[in-house]
């Protein structure tokens, strides 16, 4: 069964194919030093993730990265560490979706059973990944049973699409006025491949397909950018309730298109222009007047822009860039998940 | 801890649980029974999850079910358990507790491997086993023991890495399965995730057992809000069958009964056990259950309580002395209509101690047996307590002024009162002060409560018909077309006000509602009003009302006790006071008058009576006093007619047409029927759907040009008309 898995996988359109082989097991995408330094500063013995830059909380996010850069760096121990905490401290839900939040300073811990969809998307995402590279049947099947209350609970049908609630409750054209909402940020294409064999539904596919028209046409403000949150009321808008922003939710969305092997250089043009600081930094930008909020200059949100350069133009990382250095969870995070594809798709960019 | 494992399974668990670990030998033996081969114990936790999944999931969604397993005579080995670990006994727990001088632990696991290993010699002096000499195991163990579940996975997975050969002890893999098992269940439970408790229940078998009755509440509690309250009760019913800590079963009686009705709790208890000495050992929580299941009650009338907990509940309202038993029982009966042992048990709160809610109850069970002047003093203190506190104090004054037969309000009373439905906006009360007005003969402050009642409340129809009637007795005409122009097509009645012309005195000064309250032996009445609703206008009435009468002063125009005066006194007082038009403090003086030692100041006296009941407009209370005393046939006769025609109007006025019309029958006999009360059959037929009686009467009205008759007649003509 496991074989057969595998081979599935291997021969899947949109499998994502960092890891899959054999060799990549033998050579982690993360290098040792790299995981070493992340999990000093922002694992915790008792495996959670810890968000420096709020609170020193957890989240079903947190986790779901912890466990897939645990299978980047080719780290069972951590990810078992990671993933005992996981099942115990958040997967607690009815329906078998994760609590979203974990704060240290309360009791109990979880103050919002709410889920967030993309903690749910990277928990069964990395448990998929580490079920066939460590042939881990426990794994496969946590892995499957979350991947099939995603699509109970957040996959929905509106307007001849398929979209992603950003959680089960709260975000439906039923339970808001400018419902349906939908998180841009919150489709990880490259974890829809290994969701469809974990929980075979033709229903990723189309996830896929109509999250990359949706997002290239979500095109706000003067400088055409989605924004963090949206309403897909027609015509779509930024979100009530939220700030008309591209903000730190939208700027991992260059990231995973291009690990989720979206090619369109149109669309990851418009991203880079619109988010390039001037001095090499990455913006998140106000909708409605097209300025810059914030200049971001952390090589973890840097970095989002470099790969875009390097897969258009084959441009080089810069230096402080391909180093390494955690600084807080968020961006070093995304540091990681972007060096980890430059060094499995782009090795010349390093 | 052979023994403390429960007997208590799940039944799907034995097909689903966590497959690998070692049982004690029981639990495994029953679950054997369940599962489709023994053959599953060998093969690997990982495949065995990945083809028990979609299982799983299945049978999760069947009800779980309790159900004990006996214990067999004799252990039974599991033989393919024995043959593969016979000849290694895994002592490494052993050690570790031994180590640390754990006796507790140390001695449940020399039972729990004996049970597994029954060929198995354990060590002489436990405490003189040597440490482990595994580090690695070791410190895995240490974790273990300080819950540091996630870092024995990790050091597992470590050690496997580095040795790949090396499994870890099934001991160690069964117990942390069991703690994680544990540790989100009970989170699950803390976050109200109930069907994640079941379904961790139902996996995790071994968690069920006497040493973690807390799992046991949880999971009962889980059943429960699940709705499947019979599985909550098997589980309660199995610790109370199985487990034995004293202070664990009563808390078990004490859990169960926070969610379990009555019924479920009695036959819990039927699980009590007597000691040696003759206690019973729940009796330390029956009154606590009595309470419980009675405050329950409280907020249904439906709920059954057992009578035992009632009677006890009721012994210890009597003996205890606690205001708040006798108050539960108040609240007990009210629902319940048992309106006497309300009041007992309401009462017997209030004086131990005054609260909003065993005064709120007292007046409640007084309201219902129409004391309403209790009602309102038990209740005034409290009126600003809560919502339904006030709703209760205004439902006692508008109850109060309503009253008939009449009780006599004090003028502090009746300010308080009024300043309260001022305060309130009450246009219940404002209503009964208008008609409280009429009664007392005051109408211009009759019409100051109307319009401000219909302030308040804008279809207030009853304000608006006494605006009417009041308007009507002022003769202020202008003010009463108004007022039937604002309802018109909206009240028959309001539109009928003063149309009767010839409608006999009696009729005239009739009150409307026939519940109406009368003072019989009245304060002044300025008090009675509060300058938010208009009282100084009100207090000019009183002043300037007397004009009328002005030139027929003889002498009753201040206030006398009756009481104080001689029949024969009492008896002129009394008619000075009708021409006064004060006709209920007239009642009083006639009622001494009928104390006279002649015939005929007896007779006067009870003839005036009731002329001035009549006048107040309480028909029945005529009735009363025209037989206190022997009638001549003359004045009889009149007494009877004016009695019966009020009798119908007020009837008639109460919606109750089927009555209107027996007395308007009774009243024929007495003579010719009076084309007023002749308009009023018709338009009692035209009530009760008669309508070709009404078009009779109707027609025998508009033959004589009576315009009740013709307008009679239209709307029998509407009706057919639309009809068709």
């Amino acid at each position: 069964m496991t074989g057969k898995l595998l081979a599935a996988l291997l021969a899947g359109i949109f499998s994502f194919c960092l890891i899959n082989t054999p060799a990549a097991a033998q050579q982690p995408l993360i290098a040792a030093e790299a995981w070493q330094a992340y999990k000093d500063k922002f694992l915790d013995p008792g495996g959670r993730i810890i968000d420096d830059a709020n609170g020193n909380i957890s989240h079903s996010e947190g986790q779901g990265y912890g466990l897939l850069l645990s299978v980047l760096a080719g780290s069972p121990a951590d990810f078992e560490l990671i993933w005992a905490f996981t099942r115990t401290e958040l997967l607690l839900r009815n329906d078998g979706l994760a609590a979203w939040k974990w704060n240290p300073g309360t009791k109990p811990h979880v103050t919002d059973i709410n889920n967030a969809t993309d903690g749910d998307i990277l928990i069964a995402y990395a448990l998929g990944l580490a079920g066939q590279q460590w042939r881990r049947q426990d794994y496969i099947a946590a892995g499957s049973n979350i991947a099939r209350a995603i699509l109970e609970k957040t996959v929905i049908q509106h307007a001849g699409r398929t979209l992603l609630l950003p959680g089960a409750a709260g975000f439906s054209a039923a339970d808001r006025q400018d419902g349906p909402v939908i998180n841009p940020s919150y489709w990880i294409f490259e974890a829809f491949p290994v969701l469809d064999r974990l929980a075979p539904s033709p229903d990723w596919a189309k996830l896929r397909d109509d999250g990359i028209v949706i997002i290239r046409d979500l095109r706000f403000g003067p400088r055409q950018l989605p924004s963090d949150w949206v309403s897909l009321t027609s015509p779509p808008g930024p979100a009530a309730g939220f700030p008309a922003e591209f903000g730190y939710n939208a700027l991992r969305i260059p990231l995973y298109l291009v690990r989720g092997e979206v090619t369109d250089r149109e669309f990851l043009a418009r991203l880079m222009r619109a988010t390039s600081g001037a001095t090499g930094t990455v913006t998140t930008i106000d909708i409605l007047s097209g300025t810059t909020k914030d200049n971001l200059s952390d090589p973890g949100y840097r970095i989002v822009n470099h790969i875009l350069a390097c897969v258009m133009d084959k441009t080089p990382l810069p230096a402080d860039v391909k180093l390494f250095t955690p600084t807080r969870y968020y961006p070093s995070t995304l540091h990681l998940l972007g060096l980890s594809f430059v060094a499995a798709k782009q090795p010349e960019c390093l | 801890m052979k023994s403390s494992f429960i007997a208590l399974s799940v039944a799907i668990i034995a097909t689903v649980s966590i497959v690998g670990m070692k049982k004690p030998d029981y639990v495994k033996h029953a679950m054997q029974t369940f599962s489709p081969s023994s053959e599953e114990e060998r093969t690997p936790l990982s495949s065995q999850l990945a083809q028990q999944q979609p299982a799983l999931r299945t049978d999760s969604e069947k009800a779980p079910v309790f159900q004990e397993i006996k214990r067999p005579a004799q252990p039974v080995i599991d033989t393919v358990v024995t043959a593969a670990t016979a000849s290694v006994v895994d002592e490494s727990a052993l050690r570790y507790f031994a180590s640390r001088g754990d006796t507790a632990r140390l001695q449940a696991e020399i039972s729990r491997l004996k049970a597994l290993y029954p060929d198995w010699v354990p060590p002489k002096d436990p405490l003189a086993v040597p440490q482990n000499e595994d580090k690695q195991l070791e410190t895995m163990w240490q974790l273990y023991s300080q819950a540091r579940y996630a870092e024995v996975h990790k050091a597992i997975a470590e050690r496997q890495a580095s040795e790949p050969a090396w499994k870890p002890p099934a001991d160690l893999i069964d117990r942390l399965t069991v703690a994680e098992a544990r540790t989100r269940l009970i989170n699950a439970s803390d976050l109200k995730q109930y069907e994640t408790v079941v379904r961790i229940g139902s996996e995790t078998p071994s968690l069920l057992t006497c040493s973690e009755v807390d799992v046991l509440w949880r999971v009962a509690e889980a059943f429960f809000r699940t709705d499947k309250a019979q599985r909550a009760t098997d589980a309660y019913t199995y610790i109370l069958n199985n487990c034995q800590n004293a202070a664990e079963r009563l808390a078990t009686i004490q859990k169960a009964a926070a969610i379990l009705p009555a019924k479920s709790i009695e036959d819990l208890l039927s699980k009590e056990k007597t000691a040696p000495d003759g206690t019973m050992e729940f009796d330390s929580i029956r009154d606590d259950l009595a309470r419980r299941f009675i405050a329950e009650a409280n907020g249904d009338g439906k709920i059954v309580v057992p009578p035992q907990y009632i009677s006890r509940l009721e012994r210890l309202a009597e003996t205890g002395g606690l205001a708040s038993d006798a108050l539960l029982l108040g609240w007990y009966y009210l629902p319940r209509g048992d309106m006497e042992a309300a009041e007992k048990w309401f009462r017997k709160a209030h004086d131990k101690e005054d609260t909003a809610s065993a005064s709120q109850g007292l007046a409640l069970a007084l309201i219902d047996r129409n004391d309403q002047l209790a009602a309102e003093d038990t209740m005034y203190r409290w009126r600003d307590d809560s919502k339904d506190a006030k709703a209760v104090y205004l439902a006692a004054t508008a109850n109060l002024l309503a009253l008939d037969p009449p009780v006599s309000i004090t003028a502090e009373v009746l300010k308080r009162i009024a300043a309260e439905v001022i305060k309130s906006r009450d246009a219940v009360t404002a209503q009964q002060f208008g008609w409280y007005a009429r009664a007392l003969n005051q109408p211009q402050t009759a019409l100051q409560w109307f319009k401000t009642a219909l302030g308040w409340k804008l279809d207030d129809e009853p304000s608006a018909y006494g605006l009417a009637v009041t308007y009507l007795q002022l003769e202020d005409m202008k003010g009463l077309a108004e007022i039937q122009r604002l309802w018109a097509g909206r009240s028959e009645r309001i539109a009928r006000v003063g149309e009767v012309e010839e409608a006999p005195k009696t009729t005239e000064k009739r009150l409307p509602l026939p519940k109406e309250t009368v003072v019989a032996r009245r304060q002044p009445r300025t008090a009675a009003v509060t300058e938010e609703a208009g009282y100084d206008q009100a207090t000019e009435v009183v002043v300037t009302r007397p004009r009328r009468t002005v030139t027929v002063s003889r002498g009753c125009k201040s206030t006398v006790n009756p009481q104080t005066l001689a029949p024969e006194a009492a008896l002129t007082r009394g008619w000075c006071l009708m021409e006064l038009n004060r006709p209920m403090e007239a009642a009083a003086a006639f009622e001494v008058g009928m104390l006279g030692s002649s015939a005929k100041t007896r007779e006067d006296s009870a003839y005036g009576q009731s002329l001035a009941y009549l006048r107040a407009g309480l028909a029945s209370k005529a009735a009363v006093s025209a037989i206190k005393a022997p009638q001549n046939r003359k004045r009889a006769f009149e007494l009877q007619q004016a009695i019966l025609a009020d009798k119908a109007v007020a009837a008639f006025d109460a919606g109750r047409s089927r009555e209107a019309l027996l007395v308007l029958d009774q009243l024929k006999q007495l003579g010719p029927e009076r084309t007023d009360l002749l308009s009023l059959r018709g338009y009692a037929y035209l009530r009760l759907k008669r309508y070709a009686d009404a078009r009779r009467v109707f027609e025998a009205l508009a033959s004589i040009g009576n315009r009740d008759g013709q307008r009679g007649l239209g709307i029998l003509y509407q009706i057919f008309n639309d009809k068709d």
